[in-house]
């Protein structure tokens, strides 16, 4: 099985420095600074489970080194265009698809793309991120993968590859038979965390020190739960419960990656984690007020940002 | 306390005390004093010694640049008596400012806040007697600038009054002819109660939002639902000035309303300022207690909710040093 990364960020790079070292066959498509910089120094991972400098090999073009038999997409929702532009050249009749992006839009664009029988479902369940230097720095104390088919079906045999690849190389996850239902239950969760922690501007922790902060939380969670249930995917009691838990360590740093996007002044994925959340509200009649104070936040960051106003000062 | 006659075109000017020379109590100082009105600042050593030395720096767009020699005292039980104390101060610095201006304050001192929301009172009140503290604002822009300058923009005007309604005593009435004399606007409001209330739901409002959004007043419009959260702030601002006995009158309301969800507007409340510096905010004054008085009087206050909490997160995150 031949397996193509498009970027060698964290996510992908962690994911695609695991496999090959568990023997896998993997491809990174990447631009010619980072091929460069991947050639001179390798891939480097930083990581609890290990640190690890490898030889990996790469592409820039996605119709180099094929046919692959999956295809995975690690971008973040924004760059979706140039990402399907770049992948395009590499998918065959026979690739299977595996996004690994946050909330659901992705997969309406890429089926609309690619035809929805190549495009499976994935989730990634990791803390890492690139540093300057290009290492990729897994912080959290998990590392978990799950790909599955959408409908429900047996996995084709690429997809349960995959899976098994993703077992030899000692990561957690694997294949999942309903991989729409974790993809929501993660979607709740991340929803949540970023909603409120650019929002509030602060850690799970910090928000929970004001006086509404636990109530507030827990009334987020609550409308994202809904959204889930009306779109027919109520998380179960056992991930809400461990949401709940997560969401609500007095004192924790635990924060959503995209308060670190917005205090940077990088690109966010507002609209893909939070209105498309508040968009499926409204289809099935779920009212919102939380998210919307969210999600009208971060439309308030990126005009401000629109206007190179951000780490100047507001008066 | 005894007056002697005035004779007709000699008056006896009131004497003014004003806790520190910020851009508040700076600007409206520096006014009167260069109209010849008796004003000594009280200000803390270091102030003092850069003010004695520099004198005070005015910059303004509007009124001009100075340079003044002004009076300046670090006691304030020197160079009394005052009729007239005019307190300028942040609400979370309230508890030493009252300790620095209490060796002033005497029989025949009107002590004029200019602070804030209403939290102030209740604390003056209990300290020198209700009596003794008018109602007072400011709608003065500006900031300091890195050498203590005061940089002065936008509106100059102040608002004071007996907040009980009666006719002012005569250190308000004096302090008006000298704000007049020094050609600034407002002066003595016979409702000064409801001048309070109608400055607060406009802060209440922009201090709110521009916190929780982190952005101006044109930012906020920029967003699909950004001017009608405005708007629901400010008017969860006038259901509490109207529960407590204050309703604004809908023109101030439209005006207000107006002023905020503007596109491109580029107000932004200075809270903004101060959070982004990482200073210390005035959130319990300006947002807590009107959402506390709203719970008080059993209204919804959804979006001021968020806003403290908001605040309140934003404290919480600066006090354990988590701010960049």
């Amino acid at each position: 099985m031949k397996t193509l990364i498009l970027g060698a960020g964290a996510i992908g790079g962690y994911i695609g420095g695991r496999l090959q070292q568990g023997g896998a066959d993997v491809t990174f498509l990447v631009r010619p600074a980072r091929r460069e910089a991947l050639a001179r120094n390798g891939l480097v991972i930083k990581s609890p489970k290990g640190d690890v400098t490898q030889k990996v090999k790469t592409v820039l073009k996605g119709g180099e080194g094929g046919p692959y038999d999956v295809v995975l997409l690690t971008n973040k929702a924004y760059d979706m265009d140039s990402a399907i532009e770049a992948i395009a050249p590499a998918v065959g009749p026979n690739t299977a698809l595996v996004p690994l992006l946050n909330g659901m839009n992705h997969l309406d664009v890429l089926d609309a793309k690619f035809g929805a029988g190549r495009v499976a479902g994935g989730v990634a369940r990791i803390g890492v991120a690139l540093s300057p230097e290009g290492e990729i720095r897994h912080t959290s104390p998990f590392a978990a993968f799950s790909v599955g088919e959408r409908g429900g079906k047996p996995a084709r045999p690429a997809l349960a590859e995959f899976a098994t690849a993703i077992k030899k190389a000692g990561l957690d996850g694997g294949l999942h038979d309903n991989i729409v239902q974790d993809l929501w239950d993660k979607w709740v969760f991340l929803c949540t965390l970023a909603a409120l922690c650019c929002l509030m501007r602060g850690t799970s922790g910090d928000i929970l020190a004001a006086e509404e902060g636990q109530a507030i939380v827990l009334e987020t969670l609550e409308e994202c739960r809904k959204v889930a249930a009306a779109s027919g995917y109520d998380p179960s009691a056992q991930g809400l419960g461990f949401a709940r838990q997560s969401l609500s360590q007095k004192g924790s740093l635990f924060a959503a990656s995209m308060l670190h996007d917005l205090e940077k002044g990088s690109m966010v994925e507002a609209d893909h984690v939070v209105g498309d959340m508040i968009a499926r509200a409204r289809k099935t009649g779920v009212a919102t007020p939380n998210l919307r104070l969210a999600y009208a936040h971060l439309q308030i960051y990126l005009a401000r940002r629109a206007r190179g106003g951000i780490g100047k000062p507001a008066l | 306390m005894d007056r002697p006659e005035k004779q007709y075109g000699e008056r006896q000017e009131v004497k003014i005390l004003i806790l520190g020379a910020g851009a508040v109590g700076g600007y409206w100082g520096s006014r009167l004093h260069q109209a010849g009105i008796d004003v000594t600042f009280l200000l803390r050593e270091k102030r003092a010694e850069t003010v004695r030395k520099n004198g005070l720096v005015v910059k303004s767009p509007k009124t001009g640049d100075a340079v003044l020699p002004v009076k300046v005292v670090t006691k304030a039980s020197d160079g009394g008596p005052y009729e007239v104390i005019v307190l300028a101060c942040k609400g979370y610095d309230l508890s030493s400012a009252i300790d620095a201006i209490a060796p002033a304050v005497g029989a025949n001192t009107t002590i004029v806040p200019i602070l804030n929301g209403h939290m102030h009172f209740a604390i003056l009140d209990g300290r020198f007697g209700k009596a003794r503290v008018a109602g007072g604002l400011a709608r003065i822009g500006g900031m300091l600038g890195p050498n203590g300058e005061i940089l002065h923009s936008g509106a100059s005007g102040v608002s004071f009054g007996e907040r009980d309604g009666s006719p002012a005593r005569p250190a308000l009435v004096e302090l008006d002819q000298a704000c007049k004399k020094a050609g600034i606007v407002g002066g003595l409001n016979p409702n000064i109660n409801q001048d309070l209330w109608d400055k607060w739901i406009m802060l209440g409002a922009i201090a709110g939002m521009c916190s929780a959004m982190r952005g101006t007043v044109g930012d906020i419009a920029e967003s699909e639902e950004g001017a009608a959260i405005m708007a629901e702030a400010l008017e969860e601002c006038r259901k509490v000035a109207a529960a407590e006995g204050y309703p604004p009158s809908d023109k101030v309301v439209d005006a207000i309303r107006t002023s905020l969800t503007q596109k491109g507007g580029k107000s932004v409340a200075s809270i903004l300022g101060d959070i982004e510096k990482g200073s210390a905010v005035e959130a319990k004054s300006i947002v807590g207690d009107m959402l506390a008085r709203a719970r008080k009087h059993g209204l919804a206050a959804p979006t001021l909710r968020f806003a403290y909490a908001h605040l309140q997160t934003y404290e919480a995150r600066r006090a354990r040093g988590g701010l960049k």
